[in-house]
């Protein structure tokens, strides 16, 4: 599977599981999203938890290799940034595409919004931040 | 009764979706880099074909030994006699005005990197493709302990848009099947509770989340897919960090939109 055909299937059998899950979990639903985020339904909460506890014991299992990573200056301040686009609007990258996909059309603002703080990185990472590694380019 | 899976349907659902992906491609799966590059498709289109001239790394190394023999006399630190496989080319194809080293030195090669004279800093960082960084082309299921192998090349763009198209169609087939579809022109009864009801402010937030989001995943070099998922999976200390954050910034934020705002 590691041909551009195997790679393209994969990705095409990925997308649609994660957009299954996701929204039947009800990723796409922002009054479920705001309650798992105030603790007051920890149901979405133990499905993501649960789910990087599988995937860490079947990696370690299967002595997938784990990659080190750097953190770098971008790290913490943009993910503070995304948390806190995430909570106000309901989307993480992914969960924009199926708002829409469930009917919510207002979804695509969120997608319009997404857009442009994507090139707007990249625009300043280029021109302000030169940080050296993983952000706005990976 | 929730209308949702039970949390157990849903961990086993992501598990599985991340550990077949990452098994069968050996890459993670990471959705904002897959938005990021879809946006960005010219330049990664010019990048692919670059890297397309240079895929044969034994063809690319015996080149590199047969100029520097040339250049400098055999047994000058070069392999004297480079392997050569039925179906790969020979040294004589590749001249040394084809392949200046100057210009693609072995190290910028083996590490996935592009000639940074051909693509300015500003648009290209120049660690943009390293293996460590890169959420969407890291090396996957490779043993611990095991030879080191050459990071695969990051996934064409083609199948980074097949990502997010398949999961607009996943998305539409279990809000279908479920009888939760329903086209409508506002967020939900939770959001217009929490947020606004009025459709011209619930636009300009969402569209200022949306900013938050795009920049922030791109400055954090991962989403809750790419960091979260897959990185955490792999226990990598930039994605725990990330995600601790970006988990408790929104938990902040949301109390704050539940009990002050």
């Amino acid at each position: 599977m590691r041909t551009r055909g195997g790679v393209l299937l994969a990705n095409i059998i990925a997308g649609l599981g994660l957009g299954y899950t996701v929204t039947n979990i009800g990723f796409g639903d922002y009054a479920e999203l705001n309650r798992m985020f105030t603790f007051q339904d920890l149901r979405m909460f133990l499905a993501f938890a649960g789910a990087v506890g599988i995937i860490v014991c079947v990696f370690a299992l299967l002595r997938v290799r784990r990659t080190p990573g750097r953190i770098h200056a971008g790290v913490i301040p943009g993910a503070m940034l995304f948390g806190t686009g995430w909570a106000i609007s309901g989307g993480c990258p992914a969960i924009p595409i199926i708002q829409v996909s469930s009917g919510y059309l207002p979804a695509l603002v969120t997608l319009v919004g997404v857009v442009v703080g994507m090139r707007l990185c990249r625009w300043a990472n280029g021109r302000y931040f030169q940080l050296d590694s993983g952000s706005c380019g990976v | 009764m929730s209308p949702y899976w039970p949390w157990w349907a849903g961990a086993v659902g992501l598990a599985l979706v991340t550990i077949v992906h990452t098994l069968t491609t050996d890459r993670s799966l990471g959705v904002s880099s897959a938005w990021d590059r879809v946006l960005h498709w010219r330049s990664e289109r010019e990048l692919e074909r670059l890297d397309e001239e240079f895929t044969d790394e034994q063809a690319f190394a015996d080149a590199l030994a047969a100029a520097t023999a040339e250049h400098f006399g055999p047994g000058a630190g070069a392999p004297a006699a480079p392997q050569h496989f039925p179906g790969q080319h020979s040294p004589e194809q590749y001249s040394h005005a084809q392949y200046p080293q100057a210009q693609y030195s072995q190290a910028q090669f083996a590490g996935d990197q592009y000639p940074q004279e051909q693509y300015p800093q500003e648009q290209y960082p120049p660690v943009q493709y390293t293996r460590d960084d890169a959420p969407a082309a890291e090396p996957g299921p490779a043993t611990a302990g095991s030879t080191p192998v050459a990071a695969p090349r990051p996934a064409p763009v083609v199948t980074q848009a097949a990502l997010l198209v398949s999961i607009l169609l996943g998305g539409w087939i279990a809000a279908y099947t479920s009888g939760r579809f329903e086209l409508r022109f506002d967020m939900g009864a939770g959001f217009e509770s929490l947020v606004t009801a009025d459709p011209l402010i619930m636009t300009a937030v969402l569209f200022a989340g949306g900013i938050l989001v795009g920049f922030g995943t791109r400055l954090a070099g991962g989403c809750s897919s790419g960091h979260g998922l897959s990185g955490c999976g792999r226990l990598r200390p930039v994605s725990l960090v990330a995600t601790a954050v970006f988990f408790g910034t929104a938990v902040a934020v949301s109390f704050l939109l539940w009990k002050v705002i």
